[in-house]
């Protein structure tokens, strides 16, 4: 794996959001009390793989005896460091992790990846504004890390701050402008915000770019494009025509057509989902259904 | 008189004694260099924070003027971005050493030999440059001097004469048939033939083989290496992305302007634009 890839992956780590941490561990650990994992090809990415499943796990130990391994192979690598760092923060003692990330960056003022779990850690503290405030100053000087501009807006949302949110996501947009889950999340950001015209517009711009007539039903892919669909129609009933954009954004053209696609989309789903069991009784029937059965949007 | 019917006898000594000992020379320093080299590396010096922002600050305005045509963010953002970074470069924030005081004249560009930085990648360049031509020399020199003249080789297929410079350097005879090969030219023939050897013995970015790149460019290689210290003018730079920046405020133009109609067509719940034309 590319390191500056993986030095990224380690920055936007998050307790037990791997789903197959369980599996990871369960699998990893006979590996390494039989030393079996030095035979592998990818033997010490193995070791950072299982030292965080073995964290998810609650096993302290036995992440302890990978990153002993690493460090011992590795030293000071700046892959290795922040990795003992998500270590640390797994005590559940943040000021003690935030002085490693504090340490961490006096030695090297550019290491983006230690500058992010700080970040991190002060959100997790509680201090959202210092966590701002240290993401502000990463992002820049780093701009092109999209994850962190992401989590930039992840914050911002949280504080309910909607258009510091959808500044911070634009640039993940424009960093990233393949990934439709960052439209996604843009749109539903809209919506919160109330500005229904911005928040259709995006959700129909995922839905360009997700739908593929031949995604499998109950694909990732597929739900996207379903929520898509949902926020298209949720956006539309709170679109009243003298709604007054705080972006400006026009109101959508053929808002009507729009809507009825929007619902023959959903009930198209719902029937292939249910195997044609039952139909849905009204509009507000289907939509209960959305909500509860499109799984929301999985961090990419 | 026709070449072919003499045949010329090659004493088994000069294959055991010449020929490969040529080769094998040629191999062992191949990968000598290859570790002298590795060794010899430093780690590229690593930049300071404001350093990187400079660096990277023309990212931004790349980032958002590659997308410019189709953009994913709605104009009020466009806009707000594309006014903060021109107003960022005219006042300069983004320069290392902070913005320029009035009055000021922008500093001259950098010269490359004054800076100790550029000159640590230069001097970088240099040492593997050394490396690499050095034992080359000697061990041209060892063939001359030991083996001048000497023929090595028969090649065993027919060539033209326009490969007897190629084969026959160092030996002076217009009559000899093409496919006698000469000391020096076997040498020539390893120092660019051995470079798949290397790369089967060593991996694939192994810094034994560079010498082909070499020859075709000196310069190929130092362009790669000198890039991260090069110094680079960045009033020049920012000025220059103003005027993109601009340029690109005209390309703007956003996806979600026309999706709705773009999505209805493509369910077919609108005529399609060529019907609708006509």
């Amino acid at each position: 794996m590319d390191f500056a890839i993986a030095l990224q992956k380690l920055a936007s780590y998050r307790p037990r959001r791997n789903p197959t941490y369980k599996k990871t561990f369960d699998d990893g650990l006979p590996l390494l009390d039989s030393d079996g994992w030095k035979r592998r090809a990818d033997s010490w990415e193995f070791l950072e793989v299982l030292a965080l499943a073995a964290l998810d796990s609650e096993r302290y130990d036995v992440s302890d005896r990978c990153i002993k391994h690493l460090v011992e192979k590795f030293g000071n690598s700046p892959r290795v460091d922040v990795l003992s760092g998500i270590r640390i923060e797994a005590m559940g003692k943040p000021e003690i992790a935030l002085e490693y990330y504090n340490r961490l960056l006096e030695d090297d003022p550019t290491n983006s990846a230690a500058w992010r779990r700080k970040a991190y850690v002060l959100r997790i503290m509680g201090k959202l504004d210092k966590s701002v405030e240290e993401l502000t100053a990463l992002l820049d000087t780093f701009y092109n890390e999209v994850d962190g501009w992401v989590e930039l807006a992840e914050v911002y949302h949280l504080c309910n701050q909607y258009n510091y949110a959808l500044q911070a996501l634009s640039h993940a947009l424009l960093l990233a402008p393949q990934n439709p889950f960052y439209v996604l999340e843009f749109a539903e950001i809209a919506y919160a915000s109330g500005d229904m015209p911005l928040a259709v517009k995006m959700f129909l711009v995922t839905v360009d770019m997700t739908d593929d007539e031949d995604a499998p039903i109950t694909s990732y892919q597929m739900d996207v494009t379903l929520r898509a669909w949902y926020g298209v129609k949720l956006s539309l009933r709170r679109l009243a025509p003298d709604t007054r954009s705080p972006s400006q954004t026009t109101l959508p053209a053929n808002a009507e057509i729009i809507g009825k696609l929007a619902m023959e989309r959903l009930q198209h789903a719902y029937e292939q989902r249910t195997q044609g069991v039952s139909t849905p009784q009204s509009e507000d029937d289907l939509l209960e259904w959305a909500s509860t059965t499109l799984k929301p949007t999985p961090q990419a | 008189m026709s070449s072919s019917t003499i045949s010329l006898y090659l004493d088994p000594q000069i294959r055991d004694w010449v020929l490969f000992p040529i080769t094998v020379v040629m191999i062992l320093v191949g990968v000598l260099r290859h570790y002298i080299v590795t060794l010899l590396q430093t780690p590229p010096k690593k930049l300071t924070r404001a350093a990187i922002r400079e660096q990277r600050a023309v990212l931004r305005s790349q980032v958002l003027r590659a997308t410019a045509a189709k953009s994913p963010i709605p104009p009020h953002i466009y806009h707000a971005i594309s006014l903060h970074l021109d107003d960022a470069f005219a006042a300069g924030k983004y320069l290392k050493d902070g913005p320029l005081k009035p009055g000021e004249a922008p500093p001259a560009a950098p010269n490359i030999l004054s800076d100790p930085n550029a000159m640590d990648g230069m001097m970088a360049g240099m040492k593997a440059q050394m490396v690499m031509m050095v034992p080359q020399m000697v061990i041209m020199g060892w063939i001359n001097f030991f083996f001048q003249g000497f023929v090595l080789i028969k090649l065993p297929f027919p060539l033209t004469l326009g490969f007897k410079s190629m084969l026959q350097r160092g030996i002076e005879t217009p009559d000899m048939d093409v496919r006698w090969v000469s000391s020096l030219s076997w040498y020539f023939l390893n120092f660019f033939g051995l470079n798949g050897l290397y790369r089967l013995i060593l991996g694939s970015d192994n810094s034994a083989s560079q010498s082909s790149q070499e020859m075709v460019s000196p310069f190929a290689g130092a362009v790669q290496q000198g890039q991260p210290g090069q110094p680079m003018d960045y009033h020049k730079i920012f000025s220059a992305e103003r005027d993109n920046l601009q340029f690109a405020e005209g390309l703007y133009n956003w996806l979600g302007d026309d999706v709705e109609t773009r999505v209805l067509r493509k369910y077919g719940k609108l005529p399609s634009p060529s019907s609708e034309s006509s």
